[in-house]
């Protein structure tokens, strides 16, 4: 049977995928931030995954105003990598696992979650920056890649509880499933940051770092409790991409051991959070 | 569940921020399908060729157009535009998020990328406008 092994979470900005494609990485400001992610590039290259549950967000590329799913899931052989403004990124395109994505969407519908099935899309910098942090610059991605993309910008964004329990929901589809996977469930965006008005820059450093505590905690539903408002105050009007962290955490139960914990100030304008858990 | 109307009262409340909201998104939809027009290529190069010509193409206010001729993205949030599509149009002046974004605060390039590098701008005096904190 397929099984979740283990869960990641990781900040999506693209200035990072930028400094690798540009060979900035080893530069001052870039160095400490990729130091943080050496020991998830080895250990990844031993637990060596067949397929990830990628939870991240659109960012107005695949998908503009026309139409706006909640929750949407990649049901597709490949994607491409779209081209956001400044030409696609030169990384390789993205394989994806129809089979194991078909039956996890038709699962969730019966439990419930009214998935919208994506058959075709590009992917932008919110999956394939984390790709690229996990696995550097290979050739072909060494993994397969099921998408699940969440609205986090035009609001109301799913509640921090859906999303948890999307997580769990998403367990239960990968445990049906027949065949002998390894897959693991990645949770990317935030940590705190504001890309608008005024109060940009905004960086929360005490609260994002008591929420990578809390995400390595047993579960006491105070997680899934945070209201999108405090999100908005404490973290910047980016920050509540971190309920996408919360299907990560959702999927991996009630116990988790914290493998690998980082956190860097700051890439672009933004504070990067790193996870690495195992259920326990 | 939460009172709809309750839970969106409270976002204007927070310092220097426009939360998308549905009012702001349907304001602002065809200035952001402009933007979003942005992602190809051919686009870009008509855009950049003539930005009045290719704006006029777009049912937008005359406010939303100038707001973006004018590269104010303070006033194009205020007319219902959101960040990610609004990059693009920064993108295709070869500016970053961090040189765009700057630009938003009043202060200038330099000065703002010293405060991120610095930890940031704090959330103390941030959070809300009613409580003063």
């Amino acid at each position: 049977m397929a099984r979740i092994t283990a869960g990641v979470a990781t900040s999506h900005v693209p200035a990072i995928g930028a400094a690798m494609d540009n060979g900035k990485a080893g530069e001052p400001y870039w160095a400490p931030l990729f130091k943080g992610y050496d020991w998830t590039r080895q250990w990844i290259a031993r637990e060596k995954p067949d397929v990830v549950v990628l939870v991240y967000n659109d960012h107005a590329s695949a998908f503009d105003m026309k139409i706006i799913p909640t929750f949407a899931i990649g049901c597709a052989d490949r994607y491409g990598i779209c081209d956001e403004g400044w030409g696609p990124r030169p990384v390789p395109e993205v394989a994806g696992h129809a089979d194991l994505a078909w039956h996890i969407a038709q699962s969730l519908i019966l439990d419930e979650f009214d998935m919208t099935i994506i058959n075709e899309m590009d992917v932008d910098h919110g999956l394939s920056v984390p790709l690229s942090l996990m696995f550097g610059q290979p050739d072909a991605w060494p993994v397969k890649v099921i998408p699940l993309a969440v609205n986090v910008v035009t609001y109301p964004p799913p509640s921090g509880n859906r999303c948890w329990r999307l997580g769990e929901a998403i367990a239960r589809a990968v445990e049906s499933f027949p065949e002998d996977l390894n897959v693991q469930v990645w949770g990317t965006g935030g940590m705190s940051h504001q890309l608008q008005g005024p109060r940009a820059g905004l960086i929360n450093a005490e609260w994002d770092n008591r929420f990578l505590h809390m995400m390595s905690a047993e579960d006491d539903g105070a997680l899934r409790a945070i209201p999108h408002i405090e999100y908005l105050r404490e973290t910047g009007s980016e920050g509540i991409e971190m309920v996408m962290w919360l299907v990560m955490r959702g999927a991996l139960g009630k116990s988790v051991k914290a493998l690998h914990r980082h956190y860097h100030v700051p890439a672009s304008n933004t504070a990067v959070g790193h996870l690495v858990l195992e259920p326990a | 569940m939460s009172d709809i109307h309750q839970y969106l009262a409270e976002f204007d409340d927070i310092p220097g921020t426009r939360v998308y909201t549905a009012k702001r998104a349907r304001q602002g939809y065809w200035m952001n399908q402009f933007a979003m027009s942005l992602m190809k290529a051919e686009n870009r190069n008509r855009w950049k060729a003539d930005e009045r010509a290719y704006i006029d193409e777009w049912p937008m206010s005359e406010d939303q157009k100038q707001a973006i001729l004018d590269r104010d993205y303070n006033r194009c949030l205020d007319l219902g535009g959101n960040i990610y599509f609004l990059a693009k149009v920064f993108s295709t002046d070869g500016l970053s998020f961090l040189q765009a974004v700057g630009t938003m605060t009043g202060m200038s390039t330099e000065d703002y990328q010293a405060m991120m590098i610095a930890g940031g701008r704090s959330p103390e005096g941030q959070r809300s406008i009613r409580e003063k904190r």
